[in-house]
């Protein structure tokens, strides 16, 4: 038994904790212990190497095996994370079948992430698919609809990759990841796989216009759920893309799929389909008025970000792609957490129906405040590293409409961010507020260690870019230099040197000198939140200062016109097209003469015969 | 030993004819003998299939073939037969249907399912498209019988104001003009070669590869169709299996359909292995696949929903089995044998989760044991890995794959996501709603929980033996395909009869 297959084992043990024990608190305990350990055998394999599980099993003369390289070692570092401090967030929770669930999708997730063959990626991919709805019809009956057209979405997915498997072992035979090498294919060959692949695959990762379902289905189940699921379950499809362009079609192979010659090539294509779900979802994001649904868009258009810096595959992008998967679980992890504090507290995530809640609930302000930083990608938190490393590899690549979406993108978070925090915790607070508590300790501590985290590796970088090279390693890449404050570019012609400890300093000295300002100013008095006056007008509790209804109604007016729907409407038409068919094929079972049809389609077939 | 299989044939023929006879001495006495006589054909047949390694040929009265009864005796014919045995067992009418009283089920019922397992393991059995023609008749009697029966009747039977009635009668009409149109296909081979001896046939193939031959293949396969669901005559499913008692559905559904299928598919391999033939099977089973599944999509009770999901399910054994070649008998032998575990299981969890969807909202916490073998058959179903139907699903797209026909990928891959989409759509209802508010307990008899149980645990079984069932599909698919070795078989080495 090696350290993988110990790795996998107490990933089971877990579950199986989960699903018998969690009825009780104690067994939730032991639960979130689980996943300590997962954590403390994950760091007992070394990310540089490969291991393959001792556990095999056989299918016409083909093995199917796991594997974990440096890569699969990264991402099952944020899933394993994410389900620890999740799960410790949900101590409190009583529903049942929670606790099971987040582990069933761990436990799934370890395995997509081991596959070591075309076949147990594939069984893998649909264990995680179907552990991700377990999480989602925990909700109301609006997460159940959410779940069906996931379900929907996700099986068309699966579908369309097990297309491309069977396509790949008809063709060499074989269903291992080295199957494809050496091989030449026809273009119409390696755009078919490409199209059936990467596709299929990014149904999961929300690339659009694969979308629609995440948001829904992300936002509305069970708090801690949604904090999982937010945090890295969609990022299974950039795993998937990554192996993808790893064994079935490279990036160079992409490259030479032209649609226009010369000008526009396959990887062009993705590269603005990544432009897109960055630039569309986070507006989309901006107009929410439900703060889950609101995080839950902007997941689709961080997405984008990612999927960005890998298409650009070299040593700067896929860092950037690759750290921003980290970036992105931590604070978005943190900023549901505090999210679902707050309707642990109020019953509501209704941004029209709150404000104020900073007087009363300051630790999840914090976290909100950390998270939204990072989210917006700003220094000091780690958003912005990931950020700037695909936004200089966008420029080094010489991509300056598509660096223009990412950072139009970025306005737009940083607009809707504010919002989020504007509307739940500034402003003044509402009457039926006044006697709300600060969220348990259970809750507040591992959303403040996930803060810690994004700003620790905001400030150090150097702290995950180790994991990330080493993943760049397991990927093929020349890997980044890094430093514990950032990024060196020596022997390189490409520019680019960050250094994070050195941003910090200077933007905390802006602080201080502000602060010092603030402070030899005069005094400030403390005043109650009611106690207040707006536009000459005395402010009470019959009369609120209250801006978050229509929260940016200017900008709102501009940008609605350009929102078509289609989308929607083509989800809709193919939905009613599926629906209009369905009509008519039933209609055949309800004919009074059964027997005219069975004479026609005789007679035809006869006709084609004897023709 | 061998020989005694025929017993299987005779002895529920007879046990059939002696039954209203005996059940006028004692009713218990006839109750007891049914299924006595199965399991004593069921315990010849286990027997007989491990001696056997070889398939054999038995020539009635001695008579040799091709102007002689032959019974053609492979892996393939002996394990249906154990099926229609083993699934008669488990699905045998204790209770009279639609009684909720302890009731039990008539005389003239157990006789009518004595005769239609040795019509069954006829048709299993069967070297001759003559003796499979009379078989086949003697089930659709039985059949006939079965569908209308209805015990709170004086007659036994359902008449004009019952509900059964008019289902059976449109499937007396389908299956009679069918039986028919196959009766001509039958003639027109004989027309053309002068016998009707599977054998005999294959060493005749040529004579019949001209319009009129094609014909006459046409003709046997839309006639055999109307029992295998093959899609324009199985416009009686969804009527029948949701008039009639569960456990008959689940019968005709998971184990007689499939022996017609076999008798499609032997006809096929035998007498007529051209491309045309195998167009013809692809195209109307994909047109089953694509009908059955959006129909299913719209059903409204769980009763229709999997007779529907039945449909196209057998749409994907006629897809399998128009690829060309062992890799189609594979295919279709999994997909087949798959289809033969599932759906017996959902028509007995359809057993009193008919009606309405809203009905289950809940039960998946209140009956937690179907609620999960309905989740563990469905996701088979759909095909989800490692569950038993992925690997038939993979094994079928593979082989489309192998012969381009990559249309009928894109088909069967977008059906799944249609199946997928009904399915979980039941599962929404049983473990999302949270708003119960009938509160009603939907049980199962404990027999039928024990059933589906069992199903559901042979479903897993096979999963983890994996490669069993794999050397057992390769180890028939070979001897079906063995085409000169069945002609040495029957015809002894030299082509004696001839």
């Amino acid at each position: 038994m090696n350290a993988l297959d110990l790795l996998l084992l107490l990933s089971l043990i877990t579950l199986g904790a989960a699903v018998l024990l969690s009825a009780s608190l104690t067994g939730r305990m032991l639960t979130t212990m689980g996943y300590a350990v997962q954590l403390v055998a994950l760091f007992k394999i070394d990310p540089a190497s490969v291991q393959t599980s001792s556990v095999v099993f056989n299918f016409l003369n083909h093995t199917i095996s796991w594997s974990f390289n440096g890569l699969s070692w990264f991402f099952a570092l944020i899933t394993i994370g994410t389900a620890f401090l999740v799960s410790w967030f949900a101590t409190s929770h009583q529903q049942k079948m929670l606790h099971g669930a987040l582990a069933v999708n761990v436990f799934a997730m370890l395995l997509l992430l081991s596959a070591g063959d075309f076949l147990s990626l594939f069984i893998s991919w649909e264990l995680v698919s179907w552990a991700g709805v377990l999480l989602m019809m925990l909700g109301k009956e609006d997460s159940l609809q959410a779940s069906l057209r996931y379900i929907t979405y996700a099986i068309a997915g699966g579908m369309s990759v097990l297309a491309g498997i069977v396509l790949i072992y008809n063709w060499t035979g074989s269903l291992n990841f080295d199957a494809l090498y050496g091989l030449n294919l026809n273009p119409y060959q390696y755009a078919a796989l490409a199209v059936l692949f990467i596709g299929g695959f990014s149904v999961k990762m929300g690339l659009m216009p694969f979308h629609l379902w995440q948001a829904p289905a992300y936002g509305l189940t069970a708090g801690p759920a949604t904090s999982f699921l937010g945090a890295i379950s969609s990022r299974m499809g950039l795993f998937a893309i990554i192996v993808t362009l790893m064994h079935v079609v490279s990036l160079e192979t992409l490259q030479q799929l032209e649609l226009i010659p010369d000008m526009f090539s396959v990887r062009n294509l993705l590269i603005w389909i990544a432009a897109i779900s960055i630039v569309l979802p986070t507006f989309t994001a901006l107009r929410q008025n439900d703060a889950r649904l609101l995080l839950a868009w902007h997941g689709i258009g961080q997405g984008g970000y990612m999927m960005l810096g890998l298409l650009m595959f070299d040593r700067m992008g896929s860092a950037g792609g690759l750290m921003h998967v980290f970036n992105h679980a931590s604070y978005q992890a943190a900023l549901f957490m505090s999210v679902f504090a707050i309707i642990h507290r109020t019953g509501t995530s209704d941004l029209n129906k709150l404000g104020g809640l900073v007087a009363r609930m300051p630790l999840s302000f914090l976290v909100m405040l950390i998270g939204i930083i990072g989210l917006a990608g700003l220094p000091p938190m780690n958003g912005f590293v990931s950020k700037w490393l695909v936004y200089r590899s966008l420029l080094n690549e010489g991509m300056p409409l598509v660096f223009l979406a990412a950072v139009i993108g970025t306005l737009g978070t940083i607009l809707s961010v504010y919002k989020l925090l504007h509307n739940s915790f500034l402003g003044q607070l509402r009457l039926e507020h006044e006697h709300i508590k600060e969220a348990p300790w259970s809750m507040t501590i591992p959303m403040l260690l996930l803060s810690v985290v994004v700003l620790a590796t905001g400030v150090m970088p150097g702290l995950i870019l180790e994991y990330v090279v080493s993943a760049q390693l397991a990927m093929g890449l020349t890997p980044i230099d890094y430093h514990l404050g950032g990024i060196t570019s020596s022997g390189s012609n490409i520019s680019g040197d960050l250094d994070m400890i050195w941003v910090v300093v200077v933007l905390f000295s802006g602080f201080a000198i502000a602060s010092i300002l603030f402070l030899s100013t005069g005094k400030s008095r403390r005043v109650h939140q009611l106690d207040n006056y707006a536009g000459g007008h005395f402010l009470n509790a019959n009369n609120q200062y209250q801006y978050s209804d229509n929260f940016y109604a200017g900008l709102m007016h501009i940008i609605k016109p350009w929102y078509r729907y289609s989308f929607k409407w083509f989800e809709g038409a193919l939905t009613s097209l599926v629906n209009l068919a369905s009509v008519v094929s039933r209609s055949f079972f309800n004919q009074a003469h059964m027997l005219i049809l069975m004479l026609v389609a005789v007679t035809a077939m006869m006709a084609v015969v004897i023709i | 030993m061998n020989q005694y299989v025929i017993l299987t044939v005779v002895l529920p023929l007879l046990a059939a004819f002696l039954l209203p006879s005996a059940g006028r001495f004692s009713f218990s006495i006839a109750r007891l003998i049914a299924p006595l006589v199965l399991l004593f054909s069921t315990y010849l047949l286990i027997d007989v299939f491990i001696s056997n390694t070889e398939p054999f040929v038995l020539h009635i009265g001695d008579f040799i073939a091709p102007q002689g009864i032959a019974f053609y005796i492979d892996e393939l014919a002996l394990i249906m037969a154990l099926a229609v045995q083993i699934f008669a067992l488990l699905l045998w009418p204790w209770k009279a249907p639609g009684s909720d009283t302890n009731s039990s089920a008539s005389v003239k019922q157990l006789s009518l399912m004595l005769l239609l397992v040795s019509s069954a393991n006829g048709l299993a059995f069967s070297g001759d498209l003559f003796n499979l023609y009379v078989f086949y008749e003697l089930l659709a009697v039985a059949t006939y019988g079965l569908i209308a029966y209805n015990p709170n009747n004086d007659s036994g039977f359902d008449t004009g104001f019952d509900t059964g009635f008019a289902a059976a009668f449109r499937y007396l009409i389908v299956s009679a003009t069918g039986s028919v149109l196959a009766l001509v296909g039958i003639s027109l081979i004989y027309f053309l070669t002068g016998t009707l001896n599977f054998a005999h046939l294959a060493t005749l193939q040529t004579t019949l590869y001209n319009p009129i031959g094609l014909t006459a293949f046409i003709l046997i396969l839309v006639g055999f169709g109307v029992k295998a669901e093959l899609f324009p005559v199985n416009s009686w499913v969804p009527e029948v299996y949701s008039a009639t008692s569960r456990r008959l559905s689940a019968l005709l559904a998971g184990v007689i359909s499939k022996l017609a299928v076999l008798v499609i598919i032997k006809v096929m391999l035998f007498i007529f292995p051209y491309d045309e033939a195998r167009q013809f099977v692809l195209i109307l089973g994909l047109a089953g696949v694509i009908v059955g599944e959006l129909s299913a999509l719209k059903a409204n009770d769980f009763t229709r929903m999997i007779s529907w999901s039945s449909v196209g399910q057998l749409g994907l054994v006629f897809v399998a089995f128009s690829i060309p070649g062992k890799a189609g008998i594979i295919a279709g032998l999994a997909v087949m044998f798959h289809h033969m575990l599932t759906k017996p299981a959902l028509f007995l969890i359809a057993e009193k989760w008919g009606g309405n969807f809203s009905l289950l909202n809940g039960q998946g916490r209140k009956t937690w044991l179907l609620s999960a073998a309905f989740v563990i058959i469905a996701l088979s179903i759909i095909g989800v890995p490692p569950l038993p139907g992925f690997w038939a699903k993979f094994l079928l797209l593979t082989g489309l794959a192998d012969n381009t026909a990559y249309l009928a990928m894109i088909v069967i891959l977008i059906m799944t996501v249609i199946e997928a989409f009904y399915l979980f759509r039941v599962f929404n209802h049983l473990y999302g709603t949270e708003t119960d508010t009938s509160g009603n307990i939907l049980r199962h008899s404990f027999l039928d929980q024990l059933t589906v149980s069992v199903l559901t645990v042979l479903l897993l079984v096979s999963v983890v033996e994996l490669e069993t069932v794999n050397i057992m599909l390769n180890s028939m698919t070979d001897q079906l395909t063995d085409l000169n070795g069945y002609i040495a078989r029957v015809l002894g080495s030299s082509g004696a009869g001839i």
